[in-house]
């Protein structure tokens, strides 16, 4: 019996173990590793790629180019009915963002927050996964609870913990059984230095399950034999955890993580409805920030500018996994 | 091979004719009998009612004219600013916007609607129509204005009479001290004098913009702002100190919005519920406080004062209600103004204001109800409503006035109004809305 060894990160990969991939001149179906294919590849069928390549052009190159050029203009209440002719400003709305909003401020809440919640976030959707890997009564009942909070759209979440996290609401209730001082700032969730805190819980209480349906699926996409293998082998459960299951759930706990941050990271609603506009000033996130000045100040050009900050900060950690994956790179090239 | 190509080029020919006929169904509704669009905000107390106001306004304007209405809605005046955005921009969407009085100021700036002429005005039905004050924040001056008074909710307070009566009181005060005075009186318990709600995204605003201008200062003088003045710290002093330091005020308030407020007021827990406009009647008269509460005018004489300034103005609320306007854009704009004069004539004012609670901005229809008894404070208050700045940053300054609260509330747990944090959230609001104004110029 062989036990195939696959990278562990390719697991999170789509497509990445596909056996239909096409093996180009590669001969008698032997796949090409470890050395590039570097001869012409005609008569592959790339004009099948035009609807995608249409729709991405319609849905994101376009959209994203104008929000670039918005970025460069005064555009306001007075200017964006004739945006085209909006005065050009240059680089001045960045700098405006840089020196006199709050944008810095914002990208230090937002992404601290994403980074902390996630955290807190992955051993609880690990071991949720963990509880309901194997078989027990009642299972597809607990998995189904478990995704709760994933289902539920974020205006619902922000405005039942809204309700909960109240002065007088059901939390404060709780702590001031338990015999906690609950008056006056003590018991401020929803504004001042708490409600930074309260944005990271009620996150982790959303962002946990994504993470749980990731590592589970993980967990299940291990073959059986792998287990028979080991066991057959002499190995415990912590051999087992440490040899097989932690290598291959890799690629999906990074996956996981990834999508969690960038996720929290660009949470509007949760915010929006939790604490509302105008921000307090401990939880003024980055998409809030940036839709306040859009649709509140009116401030298009510093608006738009600030979204391609966003933009540009998301990129890090998302051109980090790509390479850690190797998704950037053709399958050939591996 | 051939009848698959046959079989495509059939299948090609059936999409291409849909997609064809599907252009020129849309094409189709600039036909003869124009359709007018109208943009309302949707109304969330009177859903049904609002369905069947549409449909019978729809059936009469088609019998008048032989064009039918549609009515959109939307639900904030984001999603308003937005409609208006993509239909300014593309040059089509609805021919009439309903908007808020206070949003007209910003709608103007844009310059995506009509400036009515006087020939405009007499195919409405003529200014005189309308009640004066009504037409205070139409446009900038009586020669640009774009917004038709539609309808008026002027703001009032509402104050438990049965508790007042208990206490003593026979009325409420007309100086926001004298109110706090009575307030304090009235907090026993659970009970408190006041239910304010410092969460609001909007309340906060409209309390500094009364005491203000009632001590003279109204926020905008000829481009500057006025925030920095110390009418407006006193007003904040005022605002935040009734939770903060005189303790009329339940202190989970700092989270409250508007509705909260009113359902506090609702179960008996306060004695006044001020800053509610007559919609707040349909939640009170099935709350527990039903047939035992009256509405009264918010005081008019500004906090540590016993009279308005010289130079005030005894305002008792911002000029509030909707305005309409018609698109720049619109192909069918005398359609537009016969609708209109329509929907401001004295009887479908008066059907509006039996459906829905809304006061007429029609005079005649206005003088009818000033010998209700019920609606005596509401049509007063209307009476001494006052405009807010006519000024396209408006939005960003009534912005910059509710921060302030929004990051004051921390403080006010502790029991104080922090005046150096005071002082400097006013420095931040001074300019901010400074900045927001140069823009305007």
């Amino acid at each position: 019996m062989t036990i195939r060894q696959t990278s562990p990160a390719a697991i999170g990969a789509p497509g990445a173990e596909d056996a239909g991939r096409p093996v180009p001149h590669g001969g008698a179906g032997q796949p090409v590793h470890g050395r590039r294919d570097r001869r012409p590849r005609r008569g592959r069928p790339f004009w099948m790629l035009a609807p995608g390549g249409v729709l991405t052009l319609l849905v994101v190159v376009i959209p994203f180019l104008v929000a670039v050029y918005i970025s460069f203009l005064d555009l306001d209440q007075y200017t964006f009915r004739r945006w085209v002719h909006a005065p050009f400003t240059g680089i001045d709305n960045y700098v405006d963002a840089w020196r006199h909003s709050d944008l810095l401020h914002a990208v230090w809440v937002s992404g601290s927050a994403a980074v902390i919640a996630t955290v807190v976030a992955l051993p609880v959707g690990m071991a949720a996964a963990l509880t309901t890997h194997n078989r027990f009564p009642g299972r597809a009942a607990v998995r189904s609870i478990y995704l709760i909070p994933y289902v539920l759209p974020a205006f619902v979440v922000g405005t039942v913990w809204r309700i909960i996290l109240a002065p007088d609401g059901v939390a404060n209730n709780l702590l001031h059984r338990l015999g906690l001082d609950t008056s006056g700032a003590n018991g401020l969730w929803l504004n001042g230095p708490r409600s930074y805190w309260a944005l990271i819980a009620v996150q982790i209480w959303a962002s946990w399950p994504l993470i749980y349906l990731l590592v589970l699926a993980g967990l299940q996409s291990i073959d059986h034999s792998l287990h028979e293998a080991a066991a057959l082998d002499g190995a415990g459960w912590w051999t087992k955890l440490r040899s097989i299951v932690v290598p291959h759930l890799r690629g999906p706990v990074a996956l996981g993580l990834l999508i969690t941050v960038l996720h929290i990271f660009n949470s509007f609603t949760l915010p929006f409805v939790l604490f509302g506009v105008p921000s307090p000033h401990d939880v003024e996130v980055l998409p809030v920030l940036t839709y306040v000045e859009s649709f509140q100040n009116f401030r298009f050009g510093l608006s738009a500018a600030m979204a391609v900050v966003s933009l540009l900060l998301i990129l890090i950690p998302l051109l980090v996994y790509l390479r850690a994956v190797r998704l950037d790179v053709g399958e050939d090239d591996r | 091979m051939t009848a698959r190509r046959r079989f495509l080029a059939l299948a090609s020919t059936v999409v291409l004719g849909t997609a064809l006929a599907a252009c020129g169904s849309s094409s189709d509704s600039g036909g003869k009998k124009a359709t007018l669009d109208v943009l309302v905000s949707a109304n969330t107390i009177y859903p049904d009612q609002q369905r069947q106001w549409f449909a019978d306004v729809s059936t009469k304007f088609e019998k008048q004219t032989g064009s039918k209405v549609t009515f959109e809605t939307f639900a904030s005046a984001n999603d308003e600013l937005t409609k208006i955005q993509t239909s300014a921009l593309s040059g089509q969407g609805p021919d009439i916007y309903s908007l808020g009085t206070t949003f007209t100021p910003t709608a103007y700036a844009t310059g995506a609607f009509e400036v009515l002429t006087p020939d405009d005005w007499t195919k409405i039905g003529g200014k005189d129509r309308f009640l004066p004050a009504t037409l205070g924040i139409s446009g900038p001056d009586d020669s640009h204005q774009v917004g038709i008074p539609f309808a008026s909710r002027p703001f009032v307070m509402a104050y438990n009479k049965d508790l007042l009566a208990a206490a003593g009181i026979d009325k409420p005060a007309d100086s926001w001290d004298g109110l706090l005075d009575q307030a304090k009186k009235l907090t026993k318990g659970d009970v408190h004098g006041l239910a304010i709600a410092y969460g609001d995204g909007f309340d906060p605003w409209k309390f500094i913009w009364a005491m203000s201008i009632q001590a003279g200062n109204p926020l905008i003088v000829d481009g500057k702002a006025q925030l920095d003045q110390p009418t407006v710290k006193t007003a904040y002093e005022t605002y935040l100190g009734w939770l903060a330091t005189d303790k009329v005020v339940d202190p989970a308030a700092t989270g409250w919005k508007n509705a909260q407020a009113i359902a506090a007021f609702g179960a008996g827990k306060a004695a006044f519920l001020p800053m509610v406009s007559a919609t707040s009647k349909v939640t009170l008269d099935k709350s527990a406080v039903a047939g035992k509460y009256a509405y009264a005018i918010m005081p008019t004489i500004p906090p540590g004062a016993t009279a308005t300034a010289a130079n005030g103005v005894p305002a008792t609320s911002i000029l509030s209600g909707d305005n309409l306007v018609v698109a720049k854009y619109s192909k069918n704009k005398d359609l537009a103004f016969q609708l209109i004069n329509m929907l401001t004539s004295a009887d479908s004012q008066d059907l509006y204001y039996k459906t829905f609670g809304e006061l007429p901005t029609n005079a005649t229809e206005a003088a009818k109800l000033q010998s209700d008894p019920a609606l005596a404070a509401i049509v007063d208050s209307a009476g001494k409503s006052h405009n807010t700045p006519f000024n396209g940053a408006w939005s960003q300054v009534q912005l910059a006035l509710v921060n302030v609260v929004v990051q004051s509330v921390p403080n006010l747990s502790k029991g104080t109004v922090d005046d150096a944090a005071l002082r400097q959230l006013l420095a931040k609001a001074q300019s901010d809305a400074q900045a927001a104004l140069d823009k305007s110029q």
